[in-house]
């Protein structure tokens, strides 16, 4: 009977050293998703805003005239937040297949490395572990491509988080011009009034929801080009040694 | 992990690679058997992805890892089969994956890319190499609905899969892989028959069909193997014993 024994289970250095970051990374990302969350809602609450606001316009008559046209402007961006909600849809999904990829590699790199750690630690049988180093090797090539893509993913949430940031910017002009008119609209001034504080309201919520985001897209892509480097580091130093 | 022949006659032998003193607690303890013959050999139920490391390692031990050229999953658990995309990363591309056609697209969830040879309800017969022919001979219902043994008309020996298995507690080991007392042995097997296994009909179905089998030893993917006598016993305990204990938990 032949017996190949360890006393404890080793640590996985390399793969250990990239899961802490891909963990950090995909930690991220879900927190820059999790703060668009209440986009949906935000995106709607406007909408009716905006369809208030007309009805209220309507009533004032020709004292309502420029917030009307300002209302289908807000209209307008209303639909451009529902266009960058749906590009954020698929790409939250997009990103969640890359993180279950990511994870998936991760854990079958850490059992490719215990194979070798194992293979090697077996002094005196003369083996190499060819099959466990190639098999790391092609696992660590098929991540860099995930990253990648992730990296990909990561730029275009920052894309749509400065899309958002657009929207924000003009819907507080908006709510800007519409005070103003307010204050000429005479009994209509508190009608008016109101609309333009609720969309401050709102605006603010989505200051909030990027700062939120930006936050963590700015950390997720630091951590994805350091988590790159480091892949591609990996497979230099395999290709080397092979 | 230890690596213990079973059988050797020239250059066809078969090898129980199993009893990890390093593998943690709360995982179950499996035997993997390897059979060679010359340049060829089959892996039986590869085991777990947590046990591949240490599965791998004792293997190459023995044979380059590029000898395998089929692997034999007896049935669909995560015990017996979920190392199969890792297995398939470091085999060649052309190894053979033997499975029931009950579980090819439920094992998919482990590998999506795994293509699987399917065995049908009857069984098959293989050729390992030129001069040694495998039967898989059907274990439907024990404990799996679409399950599998092998036997090695050779060598003389049964791969039973999840029959005879027994759960043997770490300070209770003897360090043999061979039921040395099959009384003593009875209390570590009896439990698992009684709440695993299921079907009367299947089990005496399968005792009548392994009971014409020439078998020296019955090699369980859990626990010890019998050898000699012990076979017999062991068909006879079975035979006996009143199975599906988890019934009653629906008859409250």
């Amino acid at each position: 009977m032949t017996q190949l024994l360890t006393t404890t289970r080793t640590r996985t250095q390399r793969t250990d050293r990239i899961e802490a970051r891909a963990n950090g990374l995909l930690g991220d990302c879900r927190r820059a998703f999790h703060a668009f969350g209440g986009l949906d809602e935000l995106a709607e609450n406007l909408r009716i805003l905006s369809l208030n606001a007309e009805l209220a316009a309507g009533r004032a008559g020709d004292k309502g005239k420029a917030v009307r046209a300002l209302t289908q402007y807000t209209r307008e961006l209303v639909n451009r937040l529902a266009q960058i909600q749906g590009e954020m849809h698929s790409l939250r999904g997009r990103t969640f297949a890359f993180s279950s990829t990511i994870l998936r590699s991760l854990m079958q790199l850490n059992l490719f490395e215990r194979s070798c750690q194992l293979i090697e630690a077996d002094t005196g049988s003369g083996r190499s572990c060819d099959s466990a180093q190639r098999a790391f090797a092609d696992l660590m090539s098929v991540l860099v491509d995930t990253l990648d893509g992730m990296a990909n993913a990561v730029n275009d949430l920052s894309r749509r988080t400065h899309a958002v940031e657009e929207v924000v910017s003009q819907s507080d002009s908006i709510a800007t011009n519409i005070a103003i008119e307010a204050a000429a609209a005479g009994v209509h001034e508190k009608e008016f009034r109101t609309v333009s504080d609720t969309m401050r309201i709102y605006v603010d919520d989505l200051r909030q929801m990027i700062d939120e985001a930006s936050d963590a897209v700015r950390r997720a892509a630091e951590k994805g080009e350091a988590l790159r480097r480091i892949g591609l580091d990996a497979l230099d130093e395999l290709h080397r040694n092979s | 992990m230890k690596c213990a022949t079973l059988f050797r006659q020239d250059d066809h032998c078969w090898q129980m690679f199993g009893q990890d003193p390093d593998k943690p607690d709360n995982v179950v303890d499996t035997n993997q058997y390897l059979i060679r013959s010359g340049d060829c050999a089959i892996l039986l139920d590869p085991g777990g992805m947590e046990v591949f490391p240490a599965m791998l390692a004792a293997l190459t031990r023995e044979i380059p890892v590029s000898s395998v050229k089929a692997l034999f999953l007896s049935h669909q658990d995560p015990d017996i089969g979920s190392s199969l995309p890792l297995w398939r990363r470091v085999c060649e591309p052309d190894t053979k994956i033997y499975l029931s056609w009950l579980w090819s697209s439920f094992t998919a969830h482990f590998d999506r890319d795994a293509v699987f040879t399917t065995i049908p309800d009857e069984g098959m017969e293989v050729s390992l190499s030129p001069s040694v022919r495998l039967r898989f001979v059907p274990a439907h219902y024990l404990h799996s609905s679409g399950n599998f043994n092998v036997y090695d008309p050779k060598a003389k020996a049964l791969f039973s899969g999840d029959v005879g298995a027994a759960l043997v507690p770490k300070d209770k080991a003897t360090g043999s892989v061979f039921v040395t007392d099959f009384a003593s042995h009875v209390q570590y097997m009896d439990g698992f028959h009684r709440r695993w296994l299921a079907s009367t009909r299947a089990r005496d179905a399968w005792c009548a069909q392994v009971s014409k089998l020439d078998i020296d030893f019955l090699a369980p993917q859990h626990g010890l193997v019998f050898k000699g006598d012990d076979v017999k016993r062991f068909i006879d305990w079975f035979a006996g014993l009143e199975i599906g204990s988890g019934v009653a938990a629906m008859n409250r």
